[in-house]
């Protein structure tokens, strides 16, 4: 909300500079987001008085004019192209020198021949209106060669009116702000319609066909207006407060509800047949024209004001182009109306129309202000366009309601906010926010979450506690917490001391992201960097995995933000590729990449999260030095990072086995199953890309390793204690067995065939070496194994030969491996 | 053979004996010389000792013992040369071994953290200190538990605060999926859960339907904390903020705590804390007010605590919610806050 500080000042007395009001009105929750200085963009420009204005000599179109700018003899002569002006109005006088919105500078110059001094601006020129035709005529009484910026200058602070306080979005709640900060007093308006002639019910009949919509239905009726602009300094509010003026009588509903916070439409009476509203749904197959011209379907819930032939207004959103006030406007009828705010919400939403007064009518109403609002609109146009305003207004319940009142216990105050406030501050408080208080009496209900939640006073808690007689604007103050802020907002938060909680303590839980840490703490040891990617990918990136658009597993947002942005991802290798080639146009080649992030699909209709990891290494794993060439990043490095991973985790030996590759995604030949041989879980799968998949993406790498790994399996499998294997006290032995396989049998199965005709003395094996070629067959490779076996006491050469021999009788047998002589 | 000529032979191995040891220039030469005069074998010396046989017996006694002053001089001299070879040999390594020191060292990769993720860890150590435990809750939220159980009823204009991104689902029950729009979700997730006293941290990635710029995302990571116990006030709440903000920010800077709204906390309050790039003076990261505000929180609601299984008449206490995003970008000097997800290397690289 945008609060000129000029009009505010109508409203209640404010002796603080703009930015201790803006931080006492912050401090008391109506946060002031900016300050702006009206005038503040103008040099040099000053109120003049046109002594004569004759045409330019050698220009048709032009005038030359004699301005005065000071009250002794300073004329200047300047050139102007407009045609609104005439000897004796006063003027804005842009003087030599001066500085104009936009950063624009007025020089003396000559045109068409003739020196200009100066120039006389527009109301658009100097943002004040948006009148760019004419030069702002000012009232004749401005003071002549004053600086504009003293006349029409403005301070201007926009407030962050907060959903739940509907009725400060309006001068007057807002100046009910100050007074609460200040004590200063809030003077109203002098609301007074002069009414004349007979009844606006022999010309207005509202009828409302469900009340539960529309509570409340004032109507007016006027004639004999005559359309024209506002005055100027009418004018210069509803711009100052953000409002383009339009014409006398709409820029008066606008300017109430800018002061009462209550929408107000105006129909040209004429429009309206028969001289009789109906409030009611649209019917199927209904249309309007609204306001912008536009023609809109009508659904049968949205709320219409019409007439006898058909919709005239979308109720409380927009009015209609048929019934808009106009030139030829001389009878009007003006609404102040009150709508239910779900109602106004929804039409608002369906028809994407939010405007000024569908987001008050949203946070609902006070139930006087219908008749306030029309009753000061009525003034005001009588004031601005002239005619008459009939007798007596057309009003659907006129009976004011009670005003709210909540029980409430003091005690409760102190107890949630943790300082002491005594019953009678709390009072005093309440009341410099217009809130009543009285004592309550047992069976009084105290409303503690809604107000529907009602706990009854015995006679003790009752002789404490306090009645609070809410005045009908406060809408947002129904249970007793409600007051407790209340109290706390108006003696100001800062009178609340910080303390240490001094409660008991919850029990232990282990943090559940301690597991994780740890692996990141490992990677980015290892010389990775930790990147976070957006969870919300294309169709194009589940594309490229083999998901199908619709796939029905893909999470889909309704409303995305774009395409690009639209399928929560099932897989982070889009992502850790995105960060790729951003990372490659940097001339960043060598990446060694991975992320923690959630993973989501649906599984049986319920969307499933799991938490993944994923690794991409592209270019130089091994970085080049100055005595030692790069290596690119293979299969094997990236196999051989899981395998330290896992087992510094905790998780024990981690196992590749061959699997199918995912097509065009996954590299054919160098994909691998990962397997915990401790719980014998699936944790994942590495390899190499598909080159087809870099180049799809428009990487430069032509190689890639990656893997993605399932947090919640690798560190399910990490014992929650680790128990100690004693220590041998003799040393170990070694052994090399070095075997020739055929190219059908992966080294894998090689490795646990060892591991599995070994026995418990086995404590590890490694491969050492791989060869092929002569002597060997062409599809034939010799793997070099070295064994460490270990028991509690000295091995024997007779039993470490049987081991051995019983590794190469199982390896012949299970795998048609020899001993390479 | 007699006593006089083994003796002149035994003096004249000796001489050749020394003066090939002292010839040696390497090790090799420095064995084959102690091979070919004093080895066990085929040594020289063994050569005349098993000559000595032929000698009358009077003498063998006195050839022994010439012969074995010339094995220890002999051994002794080859001891000596070798202690000097090796001495040679290091001098000659070490020499050779001569490199600039000045080089650089052989490289290994730098690696790094992601600044979000070190900001949560370091957000929640600090309200770890304070007893607050971490709990994690999805991301694909319910519009019950992301809104209604918060006191966010279906068309209420407070919804407005929050910008949702729906999942293209079916209803279920009325209750449509999001991807959640702040991380309160979880304070109704805890409370269902778990009994007071509670202290709970909640750190998660979150969305709203918001467009890019240089503070905005669509994507953007929340840390909620709730403490809920049956004395737990709105001092506490500041006290706790206050330790915070100087645990996160100096212990100097000061701290404002004024009127907000949250439909899930009354009272609410924002949190602020002076300007870290203008120190309170005003400048344009603070809109010139010399504050900025670093997180939302308040008591929590009755209704939601009510809606947590949980009775406001005995229990109260406080929740509070900080963009991640926000914090790391003041902790760090950081000020586009799409380079978070961007990961350049050459930000990367800087944590």
């Amino acid at each position: 909300m945008r609060v000129p500080l000029s009009w505010l000042r109508e409203y209640v007395d404010v002796d603080l500079s703009p930015e201790a009001l803006a931080e006492r009105l912050t401090l008391l929750g109506m946060e002031v987001k900016g300050i702006e200085r009206r005038g503040d963009d103008w040099r040099d420009v000053v109120v003049g008085e046109l002594l004569a204005v004759e045409p330019h000599p050698n220009a048709d179109r032009l005038s030359l004019t004699r301005v005065r700018v000071d009250g002794g003899g300073g004329v200047l002569s300047i050139v102007c192209g407009a045609t609104n002006i005439a000897p004796g109005q006063r003027v804005p006088v842009a003087l030599p020198g001066a500085m104009l919105p936009g950063e624009r500078r007025i020089e003396r110059t000559t045109k068409m021949g003739v020196v200009s001094e100066g120039m006389l601006c527009s109301g658009d020129e100097l943002r004040l209106t948006t009148d760019a035709e004419g030069i702002l005529i000012l009232p004749a009484g401005t003071p002549l060669g004053a600086r504009l910026a003293d006349v029409y200058g403005d301070v201007v602070l926009d407030v962050d009116v907060k959903p739940n306080r509907g009725d400060a979005l309006s001068l007057l709640g807002l100046a009910r702000e100050v007074a609460a900060a200040t004590g200063a007093m809030v003077r109203w308006p002098a609301i007074d319609v002069a009414e004349s002639g007979d009844e606006a019910a022999s010309h207005l009949v509202v009828e409302v066909e469900d009340p539960a919509l529309c509570p409340r239905f004032v109507g007016r009726w006027m004639d004999g207006v005559a359309i024209g602009p506002s005055p100027l300094d009418v004018q210069l509010r509803l711009m100052a407060a953000g409002m383009r003026p339009i014409s006398n009588v709409v820029d008066a509903s606008n300017y109430v509800m800018l002061e009462l916070g209550k929408p107000i439409h105006t129909f040209d009476a004429a429009a309206v047949a028969g001289g009789r509203l109906i409030v009611r749904h649209a019917r199927a197959g209904e249309r309007l024209e609204t306001l912008d011209h536009v023609v809109r379907e009508l659904t049968t819930d949205t709320l219409l004001i019409a007439d006898r032939t058909g919709p005239l207004a979308i109720a409380g959103v927009m009015g209609g182009a048929a019934s808009e006030v106009g030139e030829g406007t001389t009878a009007i009828v003006i609404e102040s109306a009150i709508f239910d705010p779900v109602s106004i919400r929804r039409t608002g939403q369906r028809y994407g129309l939010r405007s000024e007064a569908s987001l008050r009518f949203e946070k609902g109403q006070e139930h006087r202000l219908a008749r306030l609002g029309a009753d000061r609109t009525a003034q005001l146009i009588a004031a601005w366009a002239g005619g008459r305003v009939a007798r007596g207004v057309v009003d659907t319940d006129p009976v004011e309601p009670p005003p709210r009142r909540v029980p409430f216990r003091p005690s409760r105050v102190g107890r949630l906010l943790g300082v002491d406030v005594t019953a009678d501050e709390q009072q005093a408080l309440l009341a410099r926010v217009g809130i009543a208080t009285e004592g309550a009496v047992a069976g009084d209900l105290v409303p503690i979450a809604r107000s529907s939640d009602l706990m009854a006073l015995d006679a003790v808690s009752a002789a404490a506690a306090l009645v609070a007689i809410v005045p009908g604007h406060r809408r947002d103050i129904a249970i007793e917490t409600d007051l407790i802020e209340e109290v706390a907002r108006v003696r100001g938060y800062e009178t609340i001391p910080g303390e240490r909680p001094a409660s008991s303590m919850p029990g232990y839980r282990p943090d559940p992201r301690r597991g994780l840490d740890d692996l990141r703490e490992l990677l980015a040891g290892r010389g990775l960097d930790e990147v976070v990617t957006h969870a919300l990918i294309g169709p194009e990136d589940h594309g490229r995995l083999g998901l199908a658009a619709d796939d029905p597993a893909t999470i889909r947002v309704a409303n995305p933000v774009s395409l690009e942005h639209s399928q929560l991802r099932r897989s982070l290798l889009p992502g850790l590729l995105r960060v790729l080639i951003e990372n490659e146009h940097q001339r960043r080649h060598d990446v060694a990449l991975f992320e923690v992030g959630s993973i989501h699909r649906f599984r049986d209709g319920a969307p499933v999260e799991s938490l993944v990891l994923g690794i991409l290494l592209a270019g130089d794993w091994v970085p080049g030095a100055w005595d030692q060439a790069a290596r690119g990043a293979e299969m094997a490095d990236v196999v051989g990072l899981l395998a330290w991973l896992v087992d510094r985790a905790g998780a024990g030996r981690l196992v590749a086995e061959t699997t199918a590759s995912l097509p065009t995604v996954e590299h054919p030949g160098r994909t691998a199953l990962l397997r915990l041989v401790s719980s014998g879980a699936e944790v994942g799968r590495a390899g190499e890309l598909d080159p087809r998949l870099l180049a799809a993406v428009d990487a430069r790498a032509s190689r890639a390793a990656f893997a993605t790994v399932d947090v919640a399996a690798l560190l399910g499998a990490v014992p929650a204690v680790r128990r100690l294997v004693p220590l041998a006290r003799v040393p170990a032995v070694e052994r090399d067995l070095a075997v020739v396989v055929g190219d059908d049998v992966p080294a894998g199965a090689v490795e646990a065939v060892i591991r599995d005709a070994a026995g418990p003395m086995l404590r590890d094996v490694r491969l050492f070496d791989r060869y092929r070629g002569a002597p060997l067959g062409a599809e034939e490779s010799s793997l070099a194994y070295r064994l460490r076996l270990q028991a509690g006491r000295t091995l024997t050469d007779a039993e470490i030969e049987a081991i051995v021999a019983g590794v190469v009788t199982a390896l012949g047998e299970r795998l048609g491996a020899r001993l390479r002589s | 053979m007699d006593l006089a000529s083994v003796s002149a032979d035994l003096a004249a191995l000796r001489q050749r004996a020394l003066a090939a040891v002292a010839d040696a220039d390497d090790l090799k030469e420095l064995e084959a010389a102690e091979t070919a005069f004093v080895g066990r074998k085929q040594g020289a010396l063994t050569a005349v000792l098993r000559g000595i046989g032929a000698l009358p017996a009077e003498d063998r006694p006195r050839v022994g013992a010439i012969a074995n002053e010339v094995r220890e001089a002999v051994e002794e001299a080859i001891a000596e040369r070798r202690a000097r070879l090796a001495a040679i040999a290091l001098e000659v390594r070490l020499a050779a071994e001569r490199v600039d020191v000045t080089l650089p060292g052989r490289p290994l990769r730098r690696g790094s953290l992601h600044p979000l993720v070190e900001t949560t860890r370091e957000i929640a150590r600090i309200f770890g200190q304070f007893g607050f435990v971490v709990y994690e809750s999805p991301e694909v939220e319910t519009d019950s538990l992301n809104f209604q159980a918060l006191n966010i009823p279906a068309d209420h204009p407070a919804r407005d605060l929050w910008d949702t991104l729906y999942v293209d689902a079916p209803t279920n029950d009325g209750d449509r999926l999001l991807l959640r729009t702040h991380t309160s979700p979880g304070q109704m997730r805890v409370m269902r859960q778990t009994r007071p006293p509670i202290r709970a941290l909640l750190p998660g990635r979150c969305f709203r339907h918001e467009a890019v710029d240089a503070s905005h995302g669509f994507e953007f990571f929340q840390v909620e904390g709730l403490m809920v116990d049956e004395g737990t006030t709105m001092a506490h709440l500041r006290g706790l903020l206050d330790e915070f903000a100087h645990a996160l920010f100096g212990a100097g800077r000061p701290t404002r705590f004024r009127p907000g709204y949250y439909p899930f906390t009354e009272p609410s309050v924002a949190f602020d804390i002076q300007c870290v790039v203008c120190d309170g003076g005003g400048c344009p990261a603070c809109g010139r007010s010399g504050w900025m505000t670093i997180l939302g929180a308040g008591m929590v609601h009755p209704v939601v605590l009510r809606n947590g299984g949980i009775d406001p008449e005995v229990y109260q206490g406080f929740a509070f919610g900080m963009g991640i995003d926000r914090i790391a970008m003041l902790r760090y000097g950081i000020n586009d806050i799409r380079y978070f997800l961007e990961n350049d290397a050459r930000f990367l690289e800087q944590f």
